[in-house]
């Protein structure tokens, strides 16, 4: 699965995009992941993300983030959310010197990757895997601009109605970007939505968006 | 997922939560009250809507589900593990781990064809078309991964024939094939889009090579597919290392 990776959006808005991810490998660690994983997501949350979950608890914006903690088993996926570069490299980095013997793997521009890794310290990237993007009916996608918020919950539970919703929320006054972008943010159970950078793409689309649908 | 009709006061927050759409507001035969209305067909049992805490009245509620209207949740619910792999979600470990399990190597590359994304749903008469498509180039479908599981046939490519009505938010259709097989496989796929009442979203992996080059990019550049700037990477960081004749480790 790989639903840290189809992310859509311009590259000055990708430059503030980063999921750190780490899984077991069934058959070699999935007998003492739990722990292991336990300290990653301790190590993730020194480094200032903006989100973060366990695929098999939920993300911290509904969830207090000790009783993730607490409830990280042997097969599971961890995932933890970025908008800094530098507080990136600090993390591999810190992991690195950490040496846990887990799986760590980045989303984000190809370059913007491979400048933290060599600032980290480490040789190269191991393994890499592309998007080619989408095919087949086009027609059936929303916007491009509604796509930049729901593609950054690869399981697709964001719904394209819901941000149309909340956009025109926030025209209408009733909430603000923040409230708008934790609400989307809650519905990514995995913790991969970036709140932050959901909240800059409300500010700046917002002026172009006309809300003509019903506001429930 | 259901509506208790009688707990439901219609007041139609829970509609923009749903991801394919299979929400409306109806009226009640006999006293004509408003509620909201669920269509089945569509609905993914995604479960998002209940999560999202959204009823002022609680009530929605799930429904216990068998197969195989089953396999609408284990493929659109994150949440729900498949039994087969451990692990929540829709695919297999994939490159996560491959420094650990040595899965793609040197002189391969991974496929994941995941039919229905982004947010689109599709129905597995498509994940069909496009499995048996792939089969007639001989690839082997990945184990772990739940539309292996659900085929009646890995060398066709045919699905469980109940499973075969079923649809999910998406599956994806993951395998493994020599480097010098990938350009047949991309213009299969091309070919096949059209066929298709879905859209499908498209990656392919490799190891990079010790000079930093990644030979799966001029094949993809030559079949006429454009990448996306921004990729996953596996940084080599877990253990037992699994390493090729010669291999040195990157972390």
């Amino acid at each position: 699965m790989t639903h840290s990776l189809h992310r859509r959006g311009s590259r000055e808005s990708l430059e503030k995009d980063f999921v750190v991810l780490s899984c077991s490998a069934k058959g070699f660690n999935d007998d003492v992941f739990g722990e292991k994983g336990k300290e990653f997501l301790r190590i993730c949350l020194r480094h200032n993300p903006v989100n973060f979950g366990d695929m098999k608890t939920g993300n911290f914006l509904y969830i207090d983030p000790e009783e993730i903690i607490a409830r990280v088993s042997n097969t599971t996926i961890l995932e933890v959310t970025y908008d800094d570069k530098q507080d990136v490299v600090e993390l591999i980095r810190e992991l690195k010197e950490a040496d846990l013997g887990v799986s760590v793997v980045i989303s984000g521009l190809h370059d913007v990757v491979e400048d933290i890794v060599r600032q980290a310290g480490l040789k190269r990237i191991h393994t890499r895997e592309f998007s080619l993007g989408s095919h087949g009916r086009l027609e059936l996608l929303p916007e491009y601009e509604v796509l930049e918020f729901t593609t950054m919950c690869g399981h697709a539970m964001v719904a394209s109605g819901l941000v149309k919703h909340l956009i025109a929320e926030c025209k209408l006054g009733r909430r603000s970007l923040r409230d708008a972008a934790v609400v989307m943010g809650r519905c990514c159970s995995c913790g991969n939505f970036n709140v932050n950078r959901a909240q800059d793409l409300l500010a700046r689309n917002l002026g172009l968006w006309v809300a003509d649908w019903p506001v429930y | 997922m259901q509506v208790d009709a009688e707990k439901c006061v219609g007041c139609g927050r829970c509609i923009p939560f749903c991801p394919v759409d299979a929400r409306s507001l109806g009226r009640l035969p006999g006293n004509g009250r408003v509620t909201l209305i669920i269509d089945s067909d569509r609905c993914v049992e995604c479960g998002v809507c209940l999560r999202s805490g959204i009823c002022p009245t609680d009530a929605m509620f799930q429904e216990t589900l068998e197969m195989p209207r089953l396999i609408r949740a284990i493929l659109s619910d994150p949440l729900i593990e498949f039994k087969a792999t451990g692990v929540p979600g829709r695919g297999t470990e994939e490159i996560k781990t491959n420094e650990i399990t040595g899965r793609i190597r040197f002189g391969y590359a991974g496929v994941g064809i995941e039919m229905g994304r982004p947010g689109v749903s599709t129905s597995w008469e498509d994940v069909q078309k496009v499995t048996r498509a792939v089969a007639k180039l001989g690839v082997g479908f990945c184990e772990g991964n739940p539309v292996t599981h659900f085929m009646a046939d890995r060398t066709t490519g045919d699905l469980m024939p109940d499973v075969v009505k079923e649809k999910s938010l998406s599956a994806i259709i993951e395998f493994d094939v020599p480097l010098e097989k990938l350009a047949e496989v991309l213009r299969v796929l091309r070919e096949i889009a059209p066929q298709l009442d879905t859209v499908y979203t498209l990656e392919v992996s490799c190891k990079v090579h010790p000079d930093g080059s990644l030979p799966v990019l001029p094949i993809i550049e030559q079949a006429g597919y454009t990448v996306l700037p921004n990729s996953k990477n596996n940084l080599g960081m877990g253990r037992p290392r699994f390493r090729e004749p010669g291999e040195e480790d990157v972390a």
